[in-house]
């Protein structure tokens, strides 16, 4: 469970990012950031793994402080997808997803099993183990980039519009992916994307920010339901792509 | 070629073994100093731009000059060379680190970061990975740079396989040069290899043959060190580049050797004056033959108040006395400035005086060298003392000059009196009728205190006192220079001819 408690973020230059932000983000549940380009998606969800320090407010994970985990081993528990998808290109498929393993000391046999079994679910042919990133299509890639946030077994994932760089038949098959992982192991998974249409198959909830604040939190049904004129406007052209 | 191959075999392996040794500490230790450098300036990016503008201007200092700024410093020998090659390799490596490490992807830091790295775990693991072709690219290029300007080493006394350059140089002796040379273009490749080989095995993470490369570069290291060849001797004899300070310091070493009982080694071909000079300041070198001329003009920087040669001495001795320094009595011969024109047109035209030059003036075309025809005591001086202008000056390097005039390019050339290039190109050297050229007679050089700790080698060196004329000298040149001498043997010849041994 994360939970943001009045969180502000203000960069040096003065910006203010993310406004008296206040949510809670539900254990297993996908909870989708969704917002014109620009409104404080990123800096949000970067503020939960202190990619990103927040400059006001509290945010809690399972009820604990994040300034009370040690900052690495936070960002070791808490699986992090992104949008360039960040394939370490000199490490080959296995290496990169054994990273977050070989930090956290996992002996070499658990971090092997483990890969075989991510690969598996992941329905990546063996083969790529030893292949470099380079040799992989663009969804093989980010499949594997899922599969590095996955690997240490985080509870919570945070995914920064992972699969817009993506064309639309791998983007679907990744979407499904993700949907069938949580179901299957459960995580908690914060998701940001300006696509309505992946908003509405993904997320349990969604909310709907602008310049920094939070318009409105709610499940695909509440938001179709708003009468919001700024939710109003997002949803009809959510028919197709949102890039403001 | 395969001659001079098998006559100096001993000598290249020395030579070479003496280069890879300076070549691969300096690169070491550029390496070590570098990357370190290179990595922390990521870091502090304000200053990154001025710690590499000031490793480019080091590069930009001429390595001579790098060189001899060295040796009052920390003295002859492998150090100093080694210092000036570490600072020559800096900049390609430090410039490389830095680009190579910010040309990391900016995502994949961020992707680091997120996985729970630490800064240090990330730059191990991911940053410098990446940057590694970059960096090595850099350590390459150190490398043959290296390699290189390793080869000016010899003129600081360290050895390396600039010492056949140098010797083919003075004998010229193409071949001896394309002996030193090649190696070094053979030794450049071999290295540029090896590196690619280690970088390759870093890059796929190859233990066992990363461990193989680092193992023969180690050894390289090593072998040499356990070659350990220093022999101490009582006193080191040095001299400038070339055959006739070569045969002189040997004849110094020859007597005094047969006079007292101490032990002389010698080290021919330092680069130039200030090299020596500096050596002999900080006390690597006890004793080399300096010219009078020289020493007044360069050395204690005076202006010659006679043109006489035994005045001129005096007052070289007495200036140097004042700094610590004695200059024993000189020899005959007068190494001074000359002017010199083909013996054929010489006797056709009846030249035999720089005076006769006035009759012949606009046929002349003048190939002097740049710093004849920069000194006051060279061409501008030689103008307005025998009311001479020549229609078309060149300068030129010393040997090349002497090349030119024997293809008739030019008809007439500055030269030093005994060089043994005059017989040897059919020239004849013209009067000095007005005494207008100071005088250069060579005389040992060394430290008030070497005299004291040692009185005996006086009289040992003074026995050269007014020997050897210049036609004496100028024929000893000639059997070193062209004649495929040994400057020892010539030495030991002449003394023994004179009754010196
Ligand atoms: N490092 C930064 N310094 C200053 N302003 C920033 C920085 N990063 C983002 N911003 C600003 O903060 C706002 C929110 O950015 P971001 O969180 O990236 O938005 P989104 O992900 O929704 O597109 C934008 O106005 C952006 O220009
Ligand atoms: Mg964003």
């Amino acid at each position: 469970m994360i939970e943001f408690r009045d969180v502000s973020k203000r960069y040096e230059d003065g910006t203010l990012a993310v406004k008296e932000l206040s949510l809670t983000v539900n254990r297993g549940e996908i909870f989708v950031l969704i917002g014109p380009s620009g409104c404080g998606k990123t800096t949000t969800m970067k503020m939960v793994n202190r990619l990103i320090d927040h400059t006001d407010g509290k945010i809690l994970i399972d009820g604990k402080e994040i300034y009370q985990f040690d900052i690495f081993e936070l960002r070791r528990n808490i699986g992090y997808v992104l949008q360039q998808i960040a394939l370490f290109p000199h490490l080959t498929v296995e290496e990169n997803i054994s990273v977050v393993p070989e930090l956290k000391k996992w002996k070499k046999e658990r971090t092997k099993d483990r890969v075989t079994e991510l690969m598996k679910i992941a329905g990546l042919d063996p083969k790529l183990r030893s292949k470099k990133p380079a040799e992989l299509s663009g969804g093989q890639q980010q499949r594997v980039g899922v599969l590095r946030a996955l690997a240490a077994d985080p509870d919570v994932i945070l995914m920064d519009e992972p699969f817009s760089a993506l064309d639309p038949i791998s983007r679907g098959q990744l979407q499904d992916d993700i949907k069938r992982l949580n179901d299957e192991l459960g995580k908690t998974i914060l998701f940001v994307t300006h696509d309505m249409q992946e908003a509405m198959k993904l997320g349990d909830r969604i909310a709907l920010m602008r310049d920094g604040e939070l318009i409105l939190v709610g499940t695909p049904e509440e938001i179709l339901a708003s009468e919001d004129p700024f939710v109003l406007e997002f949803t009809q052209r959510g028919r197709g792509e949102l890039d403001a | 070629m395969l001659e001079t191959f098998q006559n100096r075999q001993g000598q290249l392996v020395e030579a070479l073994i003496e280069h890879l040794q300076l070549s691969v500490v300096s690169l070491l230790i550029a390496v070590l100093i570098a990357v370190p450098l290179g990595i922390w300036l990521t870091r502090r990016k304000k200053i990154a731009e001025t710690a590499i503008g000031v490793t480019a201007i080091i590069q930009t200092i001429p390595s001579l000059a790098l060189l001899g700024l060295m040796i009052p410093l920390v003295g002859i020998g492998a150090l100093p060379a080694i210092i000036a090659l570490v600072l020559y390799a800096l900049l390609p490596i430090l410039r490389n680190t830095f680009t190579g490490l910010n040309e990391v992807d900016k995502s994949l830091l961020e992707a680091a970061r997120a996985c729970g790295m630490k800064p240090n775990q990330s730059l191990m693991k991911v940053e410098l990975p990446l940057a590694l072709p970059v960096i090595m690219a850099g350590i390459r290029t150190a490398m043959v740079l290296i390699v290189g300007t390793a080869t000016l080493a010899a003129l600081v006394g360290a050895g390396g396989l600039g010492t056949l350059i140098l010797l083919g140089i003075n004998r010229n002796d193409n071949y001896l040069i394309l002996l030193g040379a090649i190696p070094a273009a053979i030794l450049a490749l071999l290295f540029d290899f090896l590196l690619r080989q280690m970088e390759g095995a870093t890059a796929t993470r190859n233990k066992a043959k990363l461990i193989a490369v680092s193992t023969v570069l180690a050894l390289v290291i090593v072998t040499p060190l356990a070659f350990g060849r220093s022999q101490e001797t009582d006193l080191v004899v040095a001299g400038k580049l070339g055959p006739e300070p070569e045969i002189l310091m040997n004849m110094y070493k020859l007597l005094i050797e047969e006079e007292t009982d101490l032990t002389v080694s010698v080290k021919p071909n330092f680069g130039e004056t200030t090299f020596v000079w500096g050596a002999l300041q900080s006390g690597d070198v006890d004793i080399y033959p300096e010219f009078t001329g020289t020493a007044l003009a360069s050395l204690v920087k005076e202006t010659p108040e006679s043109n006489d040669a035994g005045e001129v001495y005096e007052q070289a001795r007495e200036a140097l006395a004042e700094e610590g320094y004695v200059m024993l009595e000189p020899m005959q011969f007068n190494n001074t400035y000359a002017l010199a024109i083909p013996r054929d047109y010489a006797e056709a035209e009846d030249i035999t005086a720089i005076s006769d030059l006035r009759n012949v003036q606009s046929d002349i075309q003048a190939g002097f060298t740049l710093e004849f025809t920069d000194r006051e005591d060279g061409y501008p001086g030689l103008q307005n003392e025998y009311g001479l202008d020549f229609p078309s000056v060149v300068s030129m390097e010393q040997k090349l000059r002497y090349r030119a005039i024997a293809r008739g390019d030019v008809n007439l050339v500055d030269a030093y009196a005994t060089d043994p290039d005059i017989a040897e190109n059919d020239l004849v050297v013209l009067e000095d009728d007005r005494q207008f050229f100071p005088p250069y007679q060579g005389a040992p050089l060394m430290k008030e205190e070497t005299l004291e700790e040692y009185p005996e080698i006086e009289d040992a060196l003074n026995q050269l006192a007014g020997k050897i004329t210049d036609e004496q000298m100028s024929e000893l040149n000639r059997r070193v220079a062209y004649g495929n001498e040994r400057a020892y043997d010539v030495a030991k010849d002449f003394l023994e001819q004179e009754g010196l041994l």
